[in-house]
């Protein structure tokens, strides 16, 4: 899948053409066309094929008609949203801060952002668990300081599986709108400014709409990966929150069903798909 | 002379093995350079690895490379496909009746395996080996309960006012509808075939005390150590060491469901003679009565016992100490109706 981020550059088309001759473009495409084809696109075909194993559709009827599976594409979806919109919340003013900063703090704040990104998401999902637990840190910090007598149930439920699913995916928002945010055009701002405009109505009226693709394709980008979530639910949702893929896992290794659990897939791909042509059309708000 | 028939008979039984035997060993198929075998992980891959592939490796020079953990997708795949990898793999009880079911295994070969020293019904397997068994069992932190007045089985963990706390269970049916049962007071050798409508009905009344709903092996120890339940169900060599070490942690073994372990050669292996050599070792009363010891799960060969301490049978499902309290999870009918049931359970869970 393609997320659209606005080319940084203007594209060279001149180096490609040296490099290849006319065909230039395609063939320095070639390898990752194949990688795409041998490793994407083939076992997706044959995901699709096993799902309509036996010649009917009854596995796709049953997955979009069975009311515990449409509980949990619901569930699914609803959770996504949950992670996106927290995630625009807390990654907009940040990637905004780093527009702003010195160099050198921008550094610094980049590190702070892709080291957790390259770091195991089971370990991160760990971490959740020591914090949030009965005995974590902060339960134990609240009783240490009188502030409660039992501890508080801050994991194995909702707003555990959200605080971690939105930990692992806030660096996939920042970075886009950053990139964005960064090639905006200061003068716009300050000539809004001098017309009058209150700070407010220049965040509104300019520097959001102008920002917008990158929020777009930031939010774009968390929902769809947040939408195939397994380990981050299965370990601080105590077993409790339970997401399409948590189905399609069991599925496929406990009750053997590959048909259903494919066609499990393809509906979860053809949401996914769905989604990413919809926000393609949305057109930024008017200022 | 009748004094002399037997003595006959026994050097004719002589002669015939004696001209049975380079033939036989002629027979033998080609040693291969190793055999892949897979296994569950965590601490029983480096027993079996320590005890039992040790041995094999030792008796026949053949290497065991080891890979974990079982998955049976995976061995339908590779029997399908053609593509096999493994020449032995380990496979959980009602899973080794599919694999049956499915033809994913060669059939034991009894004159290599030794299956005539096992109890029934183990020795009537035709195509997996139990080598040993597990159980799935109630376990508790004991502080969190007043000296001597621990749970002692189901009808406790549900007694939600006379043993407060969270609790933890696993995210499938298999065991909970027997403990949901034995808690409704079904006894242990009655659960068969479950009344699953009675069992979901108990399951509802625990329902909202249970905080997690596990689904790897390590998680409930690990929900008892950080304090996150006060008893759970879990696998009894999870809590073996913690047991021996008087850690904090006991069992309680009334109503513990015991299942067996298998092994099976996988279909179409190249290997396959030699796969049923390493089941053979597999029965060996010495070497199970130590894997025993290490990871708390005992063998099926009943002459293991003599090389286990009796102060230690408390530790184990199905030592004399505690045979008579537990029951056996009958992997038929998990195999029969595991897929309806498991789809229930599943569907009672999301249920609010």
């Amino acid at each position: 899948m393609s997320i659209s981020l606005p080319a940084d550059e203007p594209p060279r088309a001149g180096i490609a053409a040296r490099l290849g001759g006319g065909a230039g473009p395609f063939v320095l495409g070639l390898p990752a066309l194949v990688f795409l084809l041998l490793l994407f696109v083939g076992p997706v075909l044959r995901l699709l094929v096993l799902s309509v194993e036996g010649g009917d559709l009854a596995a796709y009827e049953k997955a979009v008609t069975d009311g515990l599976y449409l509980t949990v594409f619901w569930e699914t979806f609803r959770i996504a949203a949950i992670v996106t919109a927290a995630s625009i919340v807390l990654g907009y003013p940040v990637a905004y801060w780093l527009t702003t900063v010195s160099r050198t703090t921008a550094a610094i704040g980049f590190a702070c952002i892709l080291v957790p990104l390259m770091t195991s998401v089971l370990v991160r999902t760990y971490a959740w668990m020591v914090i949030l637990g009965r005995n974590g840190i902060i339960n134990r910090a609240l009783r240490d300081w009188g502030l409660i007598d039992a501890p508080l149930p801050l994991l194995h439920n909702l707003p555990s599986v959200v605080i971690g699913m939105t930990h692992v995916l806030l660096p996939m928002f920042i970075l886009p709108v950053y990139s964005v945010m960064v090639r905006v055009d200061r003068e716009l701002l300050r000539a809004a400014d001098g017309l009058g405009a209150s700070g407010g109505q220049i965040f509104a009226r300019v520097y959001f709409p102008l920002t917008w693709p990158g929020v777009l394709a930031g939010g774009t980008l968390v929902f769809i990966v947040a939408l195939g979530f397994y380990i981050t639910p299965a370990l601080l949702g105590g077993g409790r929150i339970i997401m399409i893929a948590n189905v399609i896992e069991n599925q496929v290794q406990t009750l053997l069903d590959w048909r259903f659990a494919s066609a499990l897939s393809m509906v979860l791909l053809l949401a996914t798909l769905a989604i990413q042509a919809a926000s393609s059309r949305v057109q930024a708000p008017r200022g | 002379m009748t004094g002399t028939t037997p003595t006959r008979l026994a050097l004719a039984l002589a002669g015939l093995i004696a001209a049975l035997a380079p033939g036989a060993s002629a027979q033998e198929p080609p040693k291969p350079r190793q055999i892949v075998v897979n296994v569950a992980g965590g601490d029983t891959l480096a027993a079996t690895r320590r005890i039992f592939f040790a041995e094999y490796e030792k008796r026949y020079g053949i290497r065991v490379v080891d890979s974990s953990p079982t998955n049976f997708a995976k061995l339908r795949a590779m029997v399908e496909s053609g593509n096999i990898e493994w020449t032995v793999t380990e496979i959980g009880g009602e899973d080794a009746v599919r694999g049956q079911r499915m033809n994913l295994f060669e059939p034991i070969d009894r004159t290599v395996v030794p299956m005539d020293e096992l109890p029934s019904p183990a020795r009537d397997r035709k195509v997996t080996l139990a080598r040993g068994v597990y159980s799935t069992v109630l376990a508790y932190r004991k502080d969190a309960f007043k000296p001597g007045a621990y749970p002692t089985g189901w009808k406790d963990f549900w007694d939600v006012k006379g043993f407060p706390g969270p609790r933890s269970m696993r995210n499938r049916a298999i065991d909970n509808l027997e403990f949901a049962l034995i808690a409704d007071g079904v006894p242990v050798d009655k659960l068969y075939p479950l009344d699953v409508d009675r069992a979901f009905k108990k399951l509802d009344e625990i329902k909202p005390h249970v905080a997690v709903w596990w689904s790897t092996g390590q998680q409930p120890a690990q929900l008892l150590i950080d304090r996150e339940v006060v008893m759970t169900t879990g696998w009894n060599g999870r809590f073996y060491k913690m047991q021996r070490e008087e850690a904090g942690v006991d069992v309680a073994w009334p109503g513990a469901m015991v299942k067996v372990g298998t092994f099976g050669v996988v279909k179409g292996t190249a290997n396959a003679y030699w796969g049923q050599k390493l089941l053979a070792v597999f029965l060996e009363p010495k070497l199970q009565a130590a894997y025993a010891e290490a990871v708390g799960y005992p063998g099926t060969n009943p002459k293991g016992w003599e090389f286990i301490d009796k102060a230690a049978f408390k530790y184990f499902p199905t030592s004399p100490d505690n045979l008579p309290y537990v029951g056996w999870t009958n992997d038929e009918w998990w195999a029969d109706n595991g897929a309806a049931v498991e789809e229930r359970f599943s569907r009672w869970l999301l249920a609010r």
